[in-house]
């Protein structure tokens, strides 16, 4: 295997008391696309701003092409683009006048500047409204212009901080598309984003972060298949005996039941989270006990395997609410 | 290069933002036409002649008749001849507020150096600004004899002023010296006259003679604007900030010089091509509207130098105002307060020789009080870069000092 795009080493950031980031280790490799998944303020914004040279760390070493980002800043600093979480963008400007300045501030100029302004506007649909101010376009395509303005100079590893918030599940398709286009082209991608189906569905690798440190980080197959099975999550009434987690893991099909308090929020009773590798058999298994046991029960949820369910195996918590 | 580069789409975005434009170059122009009207009409106010009755009792002497002449060519003055007797009854039965004593044999004294006292008398009718005119006007004119004459004398201490007056009208009026001026008259007893008149007919003078309200509304006008400009600056800080296309600056191959010079850059020329305009707007359009012309002195390089300086000062303070302003109303209306008042306490609108001492002390801190300064001391009294050199190393100062604060506040992600 070729040397990784990226490194990141133990990678820190305090802001004040908050540590945001907590010793973060990755490696990217060459022509991957890697998911950063977590939920509100795990610390994804933050790894990024460092990766991308943005934020000084406070602790930690970042390798970009076999280049050190602290001692080659701008070398390094070129090969890589940045879509940030939030669209920035010149409102008053239109989408070429953007792409234009950002262009420019990545050394393209003349004839291949507009060049690659023609070919990102084809890309992102907007060669039509390429000339109207930004500020007057919809959300949706508020965000291509956006992510365009991150691709302008080819690099060879794009950040894309949440590129689908708020965004229409037609847009959100474009983007997906996009982005595995760019990556059969060539183009590394870290890809940040709390919906776990988009890192299912894109990343060839995930890491898992949670309260600034990753949890987990492997292929999503491979993270499921830990997992494996699925996920029960039962509501019971506060009647039900204290020991009900207890008895449900001596169940042969249940891997491990615990009693979670915390989900969900406001209910008079208990939840017991239920891990299985053989979701049918643990389930009926559980119920019987309930029954004998009589067991009001007042939430069944199920979860299928998914890196949902992963992290909510790793953490406890759901990743949103 | 990328500094241009910023800079270009920063000019860019202003040029689509008509409100900004309106603001830099067109509200300026405004005030300086309402103002110079304003000081228009202040003036007229300003030259009603105040009558003053004179005793001559030195008739035909050539001192008396040099000073008469010269209180009838100020213009806010005009003499009428009064017999003594006569001039006495009309100020105690209040026809007339206040004489003016030549005393007998004043032009021989005055000659032969003998000290000598012109009396000014004054009744309750006479109002405490006409008694301080007059005295300001006949103070600097007889200072003026005596200093041309070299010669000592020509007003007496202010005490020796009232002894031709009735003795009841003598009881009012020393209250009121109590009240009004007691430390200038009780100083005028010590000290010798010339140096007592000496003080206050120079600021007079400099000021009736040298100012030019064009001069000194454009100059003020064309500071206050240039360093209101500076929000432009701190208001493009902020919203690139807001927009967090700070971020995608960041993130791309960039010299945070390249950056900070990017934002300056912009700023820098549009206070010096805003001052121009304010001053060409002037010379161009107040003659067609009946007023006076500023004059711009003799010395175009230090024009030049002040100007650069002002815009270079306005330029970091909008770095400063960028990196200190958390919120919209920071950046718009907390900041233009503080810059009106800044313009106003250096002495932007109102002449810091009027402001008064107290104020005038504050307005130091302040580079517009510098910046109004040297383009008084070249537009007003003719000067050079010589004669500014203080004022441009001050401005210089606070430039360096704004911009080295701004930069080390700027939180750049
Ligand atoms: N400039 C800052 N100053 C202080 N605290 C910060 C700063 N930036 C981030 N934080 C804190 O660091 C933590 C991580 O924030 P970060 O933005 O990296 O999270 P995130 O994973 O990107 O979340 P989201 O999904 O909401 O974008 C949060 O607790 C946040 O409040
Ligand atoms: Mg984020």
């Amino acid at each position: 295997m070729s040397e990784p795009i990226l490194i990141s080493q133990d990678l820190k950031k305090s802001f004040g008391e908050i540590e945001a980031v907590k010793g973060i280790s990755l490696q990217v490799a060459r022509g991957e696309v890697f998911g950063l998944l977590g939920p509100n303020g795990a610390g994804k914004t933050t790894t990024i701003s460092m990766l991308t040279g943005l934020l000084e760390p406070s602790g930690g070493q970042i390798t970009v092409d076999g280049l050190d980002l602290k001692s080659h800043t701008n070398e390094v600093k070129a090969k890589m683009g940045l879509v940030p979480q939030e669209m920035a963008l010149y409102m008053s400007l239109s989408a070429r006048q953007n792409l234009m300045f950002f262009g420019r501030i990545y050394g393209l100029k003349g004839k291949e500047l507009r060049q690659r302004v023609d070919e990102v506007l084809e890309m992102t649909g907007l060669t039509d409204r390429a000339d109207d101010p930004v500020g007057d376009y919809s959300g949706g395509m508020k965000r291509r212009v956006n992510i365009g303005a991150g691709l302008l100079h080819k690099p060879q590893l794009l950040f894309l901080d949440e590129p689908t918030v708020g965004v229409d599940p037609q847009s959100r398709n474009a983007i997906f598309e996009s982005v595995e286009a760019l990556n059969r082209a060539g183009m590394s991608v870290i890809y940040t984003t709390h919906y776990m189906e988009e890192a299912q569905r894109l990343c060839q690798r995930v890491a898992i972060v949670d309260e600034g440190r990753i949890i987990a980080q492997d292929t999503p197959t491979a993270l499921i298949r830990s997992l494996g099975g699925g996920v029960v999550l039962l509501g019971v009434s506060a009647s039900a005996p204290e020991d009900l987690a207890e008895r449900i893991a001596q169940v042969p099909a249940v891997k491990s039941a615990t009693r979670s308090d915390t989900y969900p929020a406001g209910s008079t009773g208990g939840q017991l989270k239920i891990e299985t590798q053989r979701l049918q058999e643990a389930l009926m298994q559980t119920l019987d006990i309930t029954n004998q046991l009589d067991v009001r029960i007042t939430s069944l949820e199920i979860l299928e395997p998914n890196l949902e369910s992963v992290f909510l195996h790793l953490t406890g918590k759901k990743l949103r609410q | 290069m990328n500094a241009l580069n910023i800079a270009y789409k920063d000019l860019m975005m202003l040029l689509k933002d008509r409100g900004q434009l309106i603001t830099l170059f067109l509200v300026p122009i405004g005030f300086i036409l309402a103002f110079s009207a304003a000081f228009a009409a202040g003036q007229e106010l300003e030259a009603q002649v105040i009558a003053v009755p004179v005793v001559n009792l030195d008739p035909g002497g050539e001192m008396s008749t040099l000073l008469l002449q010269q209180l009838n060519d100020d213009r806010g003055l005009q003499t009428e001849d009064y017999d003594q007797a006569q001039a006495a009854a009309d100020l105690s039965d209040e026809t007339i507020k206040l004489v003016l004593t030549i005393p007998s044999g004043f032009s021989a004294d005055v000659q032969a150096g003998k000290q000598t006292t012109l009396r000014l008398a004054y009744g309750p009718a006479a109002s405490d600004s006409e008694v301080q005119a007059v005295r300001l006007v006949v103070d600097g004119i007889a200072s003026d004899l005596s200093l041309e004459t070299q010669l000592v004398g020509g007003l007496s201490q202010m005490g020796a002023m009232m002894g031709d007056a009735p003795a009841e009208v003598r009881v009012f009026t020393a209250e009121r010296i109590a009240t009004q001026a007691e430390s200038q008259f009780e100083r005028a007893k010590t000290t010798p006259l010339v140096a007592l008149s000496a003080k206050w007919p120079d600021q007079i003078t400099q000021g009736r003679e040298d100012f030019n309200p064009s001069s000194f509304g454009v100059a003020g006008f064309a500071i206050m604007f240039a360093f209101l400009s500076a929000q432009t600056t701190a208001a493009s800080i902020f919203e690139e900030r807001k927009e967090g296309t700070f971020r995608r600056l960041l993130a791309a191959p960039l010299g945070k010089w390249e950056l900070l010079a990017g934002k300056m850059l912009p700023n820098f020329f549009l206070a010096i091509l805003q001052m121009v305009i304010i001053v060409a707007a002037s010379l161009v359009l107040l003659p067609l509207v009946g007023q006076q012309a500023p004059t711009l002195g003799n010395s175009p390089l230090g024009l030049a130098l002040v100007t650069i300086l002002v815009a270079l000062c306005s330029t970091s303070l909008g770095i400063l105002l960028g990196a200190l302003c958390r919120t919209e109303s920071q950046v718009g209306g907390i900041s233009s307060v503080f810059l009106w008042i800044a313009g106003m306490v250096g002495g932007a609108f109102i002449p810091a020789f009027v402001l008064g001492d107290f104020l005038n002390a504050i307005g130091k801190v302040v580079p517009h009080y510098w910046a109004m300064q040297a383009y008084n001391d070249l537009m007003l009294r003719g000067g050079g870069v010589g004669d500014i050199l203080l004022e441009l190393g001050v401005l210089a100062g606070f430039a360096a000092v704004f911009f080295a604060i701004g930069l080390r506040r700027l939180r750049f992600a």
